[in-house]
């Protein structure tokens, strides 16, 4: 068998689709596979026209998990919350009393200069801290809803970075690399899993209502996977939320100029397959104006958050001017992941100088004017995600690119920090109320269980059911993972 | 059709894939059954990285030497003695190979067991083997057009497969036109191809084609696919580069007039250095800036961090990235942490060609149009360049009456205008706030030491008796400066609160202090000019930002003249109390006794000094000083005067410098990284290139290392050199490729041995051969393909509606991928092919050339460096949208979302093969997209004007099947579009044909 053919996905038992990715050098297999991709695991298998034999069946009935790709399953669907610019640890989660203690002094940390600034004197954290719940954690007084939850959330408190810069860090917070170009985890999950919904994308972004983040859509590019894995962009605040969704106004374009035209167009297709039907990617591209239409009907659906109640909108903060535009997007968030998206990532920031989280200038004013914009939502999402049963098989992971340092940039400002950052997880395979790993006294450096963004991916996919080591996948001459060369599953934090 | 089918008949080809090579009697090919087992199963751990116990599986003569345990993995003829044998057979722990996963297969060791038996036979990688022309097979056959059907035929032949018949000449017109200029023929071309009663109708059709300039815009599109060429810098700060597209429009020529092939690589590599007279090959190298650059990294982060250097490694991997897999069809990337796992490629060879680019960074450069011009700045540049050395040597012609009679019109002129101004010598410097204050020798004053919030400068300078009007504060650059200055705020910027000014006098020593009239500066930042600082109120001040990085100055007047009659001393304060380190970071002081103007920057304090000397009392070298002053502006002035030059943005070390990202003088040092690590530099590196050909040296022969430009000749000559076999091998590949689909290797990007073998190594050979050999010229081997009977196969599979039958094996179960080409591949539209596609049959398509990249998004200033782009807003009509897309305006982080959901990559990285998916997005993009739909109202409203009446619809689905579909419709499908056409209109319509699957695919 040629080396090139070699199984991209390695199983015990090698399946229908790893079998098509195997002949996946010829044009027909690939189409028929790239379709698949979206569709494996999924109850629609007629489209593709092949008995589902020994396959388990993921599809919405199903509750089951299934056996995995590589392992059984703890988690099905993943909701990532990123939060754009670098959270300040040591003023939200990693309290630190030392701080208080040397307010003020130069301390000697081996350096000369942050990256964008001089060292400045050390800085306390000017909000108050407070223990929380049975857990006990420390959280400060800018997440007051969120210090409600943490019994709920498991702490990697020594996340580190081994860059100090937005575009690099964010690409290896998304993609395993600091260069552009490489696919980013929603994009591996969904060429790992496929879809569970085929009305619905797999993977749907939720960007910052205000704008995209640092390095806009390279953050959740499909790299170099098939297309069919790219982060589908989704603005619930915008006029239009998802582009091309439905045709431009026209008189000419109806309800029924739409549904006799796919009509049409299958016609013509049918007939343009005689003396051709051995060709799959002509069969697949006539399935998927089937499917363009399905989605048609259900995205309005999902979007439409009136039919949520008013006891929903109060508790997420969707009518606060503050919180609203975070809110729907939770809220959005939710109701996809309730009707099968397989992984949804929503933003918090643009890229730029402010609005986001990277506070250079003052902290006291500028991180709580952002922390409140998504600490009622969260929270509410969190209990919501709860009290309806999706927590027992959804995954939520809270994380950020970087931290920021224990010294003052400016006079009131914190520089970039990739030396230690917090991260949480809540939800199906998590041991809630858990901490791990520690940062030195000042929080300036992780030092104890100290975790690389390679081990939460290798842990997010170890719960999906994923080898991090086996996903691979073929380009420019290397077998590409999420997790590059490196990553350890973080026993630590599961449950 | 039964639905199962499809996957029917790719099981059974897998099957008979694997079953191949396992068919006992034939002989063991190494390439086929033997790499592939040691790849799997043995390099992990004997392979060119690691040599567990002493052994590497990756050649011959290491295989068969003896390990660390003395036994010879290989023993060529004698299976038996061969340890390699002996321990994939053994089964106890610590015996058995490999040590982890399941033992290798029976039929696996005994394709080991042959091929010891059979002697070994190691083959050196065939992609680094010599290259030279093979025989063209003879097979007799009637088939045959030229010599490429003669080696497919064999092939074919050999497998028991049989080519199909051709294709009609409509299909091959549609086929050719979209394969060789990316747009689809007209409804009269296809009529008249179709009519044309001449022979060689298809010969004299390939001969337009390839003469038509739209060739060059499809070739063009294919080389920025490799390149990863796009227009904005692709990271967090995606900023647009305005002057990337004319490396576009070079790689558009060059297709169209053919270059040699040879030729094209080495101005993309170094045509800057080869023929600096030749603007083009200037142009060429925007190759090397093809890809992202890293804005925070490389330029507003603090320069002496260790992200600025981890950027700086990464850029140049990069380049060498971008030039080794487009040329050479090679992974040296992969050795950036380690030797090459797989391939002879060692990590010191992969450094070594990154110390080749070593002074390389992207940048704009400037370059001039017309060669004359170009020379003639050339040589003022040299005459400036020189006037140093005839001053040092007091060049006697420097003396000459002429010279110095224009020289004195010169001087009578400039000290018309001139304040004179003379330097003071600043003593007794005083921070309040803690910075360290240092003279230099030019007269200016340095900050350093730790950076207080706010200071108070505090200086003093004796002056002669004598009148002042006026005092200049200079802000100067320093590379001990965040952002090289002025400023010492960590983006370069300072802030001038107040600035004051007391003369103490020379007899009781009481202080009075002096009055500004007014004060004009070379720059003000928005709402902080320097007015500001002579306004009395501490809250106000002057600033430069964002023009740091550069020599600023102020001139304050003074509102009476102060007039000494005794020397004495004066006292300045710089007051700086705007907070965050907003400081001056370097400055001097200067008066003048005329009226106080901004200075002619170019006048250093040595000349100030000659022209305050009265003419009579100057020496014959001061006097020729002020020739060479003379001269130099007379050159510059003449420059000046030139036509302006072009910009490109190229890989270049001329470029101006953008605060503190500037251009190296020199090479850079780069060093080996062990394990890729910055925190763990070896040696340093020289430049060096791959040594496992045999005809050419790894060392690349550089006289002077200092030269940059001779490190990438150097390397641009190996890889054109005739000698190189993977760089005709890899484009003879390509240009397969972009004519079937695929290459003859599958794996355009990597001809190592993790990439696929050849399908059809001697034809590959014959293809390289041939281009080097005749003129290294890509149209004759385009018009040799295209005009093979394999090329103008039909791509249909006769039995494709059959079920599997139980007979003689068909053609779609020995080869279901049509490896062996015995049909035509069928090809889906990429993304540019079928947009230009739409808007050519709608009759909208401008096919004007080259140019700014039009943008098909409307673009707004963004919070910060990216700028807001929207492609649901543009305006569908307008003339940006009607150009072809190759000219489109690329925007690497925010893709448009249309040719996003076609597969054109977002040019983050190289693409050799373009995907071809189908997903329910792309239907929503082709069916929904504003851009789109109105072409589809365009053609309608053209097909109605010529048709104004049309009860039954019948001829205006005539015409739309036509226009769209390049055929006469049939009854039946006149029938349905009719009808559709009557309720939904006749826009509708087309919209449903452009959407079919036959527009999308090519046959």
């Amino acid at each position: 068998m040629n080396v090139e053919r070699e199984p991209s996905i390695g199983s015990a038992t090698v399946s229908r689709r790893e079998l098509l990715w195997q002949a996946g050098g010829g044009l027909g297999g690939l189409a028929l596979a790239q379709l698949l991709a979206e569709e494996s695991r999924a109850q629609d298998t007629a489209a593709v026209g092949q008995p589902n034999a020994g396959q388990p069946e993921l599809g919405l009935g199903d509750k089951g998990l299934g056996d995995g790709l590589h392992h059984p399953p703890k988690v099905r669907r993943v909701l990532q919350l990123f939060m754009n610019g670098g959270v300040s640890q040591m003023d939200t989660f990693d309290h630190k009393p030392e701080l208080d203690c040397r307010h003020g002094e130069a301390i000697d940390f081996g350096i000369t200069a942050a990256v964008t600034s001089e060292v400045g004197k050390i800085m306390k954290s000017p909000f108050p801290f407070r223990q929380h719940g049975e857990s006990g954690r420390w959280v400060s007084d800018v997440f007051p809803h969120l210090a409600g939850c943490v019994d709920d959330l498991a702490f990697l408190m020594a996340m580190a970075s081994k860059t100090n810069v937005h575009g690099p860090a964010s690409y290896l917070q998304n993609t395993g690399f600091v260069s552009p170009g490489f696919p980013c985890m929603g994009a591996w999950i969904s060429y790992g899993l496929g879809r569970i919904a085929d009305d619905l994308p797999t993977f749907v972004v939720l960007p910052d209502h205000r704008g995209l983040p640092y390095n806009n859509g390279g953050n959740f590019s499909p790299g170099f996977l098939p297309a069919a894995h790219q982060g589908v962009i989704i603005k619930p605040n915008a006029p239009e939320p998802i582009g091309n969704l439905t045709p431009p106004a026209s008189e000419r374009i109806t309800a029924a100029s739409e549904a006799d035209g796919l009509r049409l167009l299958a016609e013509f297709n049918r007939r343009h397959l005689e003396g051709r039907a051995d060709d799959s990617r002509l069969g697949a591209r006539i399935a998927s104006f089937e499917l363009a239409a399905k989605m048609q009907a259900s995205a309005p659906e999902v979007l439409d958050l009136s039919r949520e109640t008013q006891a929903t909108r109060c508790e997420y903060g969707l009518d606060d001017e503050t919180t609203g535009p975070f809110a729907r997007n939770c809220l959005t968030a939710r109701r996809m992941l309730e009707r099968g998206v397989r992984f949804v990532q929503v933003w918090s920031g643009m890229g730029g100088p402010a609005k986001n989280w990277d506070n250079h200038s003052d902290i006291q004013t500028e991180l709580p004017f952002i922390a409140r914009s998504v600490d009622k939502p969260i929270a509410a999402l969190l209990r919501d995600l709860k009290q309806r049963g999706l927590l027992e098989d959804t995954l939520v992971v809270w994380t950020t690119e970087f931290g920021r340092m224990p010294f003052t940039q400016g006079a009131t400002g914190r520089d970039h920090n990739g030396g230690t950052f917090v991260t949480w997880l809540a939800g199906a395979g998590v041991k809630a109320g858990t901490t791990h790993g520690a940062s030195d006294e000042f929080s300036y450096q992780a030092v104890e269980g100290v975790t690389q963004v390679h081990d939460l991916h290798a842990t997010i996919l170890h719960l999906l059911g994923i080898d991090h080591e086996r996903l691979t996948f073929r380009h420019n001459g290397i077998d590409r993972r999420l997790t590059d060369v490196h990553g350890h599953v973080i026993r630590e934090i599961l449950g | 059709m039964s639905r199962s089918a499809p996957l029917a008949v790719l099981l059974v080809a897998i099957f008979a894939n694997w079953g191949r090579s396992e068919e006992p009697g034939g002989a063991i090919d190494f390439q086929r059954d033997i790499q592939p087992i040691l790849a799997a199963r043995c390099w992990s751990c004997h392979g060119a990285a690691d040599a567990e116990g002493g052994l590497r599986l990756t050649d011959r003569d290491q295989a068969t030497a003896g390990a660390e345990s003395g036994a010879a993995a290989i023993v060529p003829g004698d299976p038996d003695h061969s340890e390699l044998l002996r321990r994939v057979l053994a089964t106890e722990d610590g015996e058995r190979m490999p040590p982890e996963g399941p033992a290798l297969p029976i039929t696996e060791v005994e394709q080991l067991r042959r091929w010891i038996a059979e002697g070994a036979v190691w083959p050196a990688h065939w992609a680094y083997r010599r290259l030279s022309q093979p025989p063209t097979p003879d097979t007799g056959d009637d088939w045959s057009r030229n010599p490429i059907d003669r080696f497919v035929i064999a092939k074919l032949t050999e497998r028991g497969l049989a080519p199909s018949p051709p294709a009609d000449r409509a299909t091959l017109l549609r086929r050719l036109h979209f394969d060789l200029l990316g747009l689809p023929p007209t409804a009269g071309q296809i009529e008249a191809f179709v009519n044309d009663p001449s022979p060689l109708a298809y010969e004299r059709l390939v001969d337009e084609l390839l003469a038509n300039p739209s060739h060059g815009e499809r070739y063009a599109r294919h080389w920025m696919d490799l390149a990863h060429f796009a227009e904005t810098h692709g990271h967090d700060q995606d900023r647009p580069r305005d002057h990337a597209w004319p490396y576009r429009d070079y790689l558009i020529a060059a297709f169209n007039e053919d270059k040699p092939y040879g030729q094209f690589v080495r101005e993309q590599v170094a045509g800057d250095a080869l023929f600096p007279e030749s603007p083009q090959a200037v142009v060429a190298t925007g190759f090397l800036a093809a890809g992202p650059w890293d804005e925070s990294s490389l330029r507003d982060i603090r320069e002496d961090t260790l992200d600025r250097e981890v950027a700086r490694y990464l850029d140049r991997d990069d380049i060498v990235t971008t030039v080794m897999s487009t040329f050479v069809s090679s992974t040296v990337h992969c050795a950036r942490c380690h030797d090459h796992k797989f391939d002879p490629i060692s990590q010191a060879e992969y450094y070594g060609l990154q110390a080749v680019f070593a002074a390389i960074d992207k940048g704009n450069r400037s370059y001039d149009v017309d060669p004359r011009v170009g020379r003639r700045r050339d040589e003022l540049a040299a005459a400036l360049a020189e006037l140093p050395s005839r001053l040092a040597s007091q060049d006697p012609s420097l003396d000459d009456p002429e010279l110095a009679a224009r020289v004195a019109v010169w001087e009578a002129e400039w000290a018309a205008t001139d304040s004179l101004w003379q330097p003071l010598r600043l003593e007794d410097l005083v921070s309040t706030g803690g910075s360290t204050l240092t003279s230099l020798d030019d007269g200016s004053v340095l900050s350093g030491g730790m950076r207080p919030e706010q200071d108070l400068y505090t200086v003093m300078a004796p002056i002669a008796a004598g009148e002042i009007r006026g005092l200049r504060l200079e802000l100067l650059t320093d590379d001990s400066l965040p952002q090289r200055g002025p400023g010492r705020q960590d983006n370069g910027n300072l802030h001038l609160n107040e600035l004051r000014l007391f003369v103490i006098s020379a007899e009781g020593g009481e202080e009075r202090e002096i009055k500004f009239a007014r004060a004009v500066a070379d720059f003000d930042q928005s709402g902080w000019s320097v007015d500001r600082a002579i306004d009395g109120q501490d809250a106000t001040a002057w600033g430069i930002h964002p023009q740091v990085g550069q020599p600023h100055e102020a001139v304050f007047e003074l509102a009476e003249p102060l007039v000494v009659a005794d020397p004495t001393r004066l006292r300045i304060e710089l007051h700086q109390t705007h907070g965050g380190g907003h400081l001056i970071g370097r400055f001097r002081l200067s008066t003048t006794s005329r009226t106080p103007r901004l200075s002619d920057r170019s006048l250093e304090p040595e000349l100030a000094r000659i022209l305050g000397v009265a003419g009579e009392a100057r020496t014959p070298q001061e006097r020729r000083h002020l020739a060479v002053a003379y001269l130099t502006r007379n050159y510059q002035a003449q420059a000046a005067e030139l036509p302006p030059r072009s910009i490109v943005y190229c890989g270049s070390n001329r470029f101006v410098a953008d605060g503190s990202f500037r251009p190296t003088p020199q090479p850079r040092v780069v060093r080996l990284l062990h394990r890729g690590d910055i925190k763990q530099p070896r040696e340093e590196v020289q430049p060096l290139t791959l040594s496992c050909l045999e005809d050419l040296p790894a060392a690349l022969a550089v006289a002077d290392p200092a030269d940059e430009g001779a490190r990438r000749v150097a390397l641009a000559n190996w890889l054109a050199d005739h000698r190189n076999p993977l760089t005709w091998r890899s484009i003879a590949n390509r240009i397969w490729q972009y004519h079937f689909g695929r290459g003859l290797v599958d794996t355009p990007s990597d001809f190592g041995r993790m990439g696929t073998a050849p399908t059809h190594p001697e034809l590959l050979d014959w293809l390289a051969t041939r281009l080097r050999d005749r003129g290294e010229s890509l149209k004759d081997l385009h018009r040799l393909i295209v005009t093979s009977a394999t090329y103008r196969q039909s791509s249909s599979n006769p039995e494709s509606d059959g079920q599997e039958s139980d007979g003689p094996k068909s053609a779609a179960v020995i080869d279901g991928d049509n490896h062996y080409l015995w049909r035509m591949n069928r090809r889906r539209l990429d993304a540019e092919s079928f947009r230009d596609a739409v808007f050519a049959v709608a009759g909208t398509l401008d096919s004007s050339m080259g140019g700014p990249s039009v943008k098909q998004f409307v673009q707004t200033p963004g919070m910060h460096v990216t700028p807001n782009v929207d492609y649901h807003s543009a305006d569908v009509d307008g003339p940006a949208m009607r150009r072809r897309s190759v000219y489109r305006f690329l925007f690497r982080t925010i893709p448009d979302p249309f040719m996003d959901a076609l597969d054109c990559p977002d040019a983050s990285q190289w693409t050799p093969t373009r995907g071809e998916s189908v997903t329910p997005m792309q239907a929503l993009a082709t069916l929904n997209d504003k851009a789109i739909v109105r072409q589809c109202e365009q053609l309608a409203a053209r097909i109605e004007r010529d048709r104004p009446t049309d009860p039954d619809g019948h001829e205006h689905a005539h015409a739309a099947v036509r226009e769209i579909l390049g055929r006469e419709a049939s009854g039946a499908e006149i029938t349905s579009l009719a009808g559709y056409l009557l309720s939904h209109g006749l826009a509708n319509a087309c919209r449903v044909l452009f959407n079919s699957n036959e527009f999308m695919f090519v046959d």
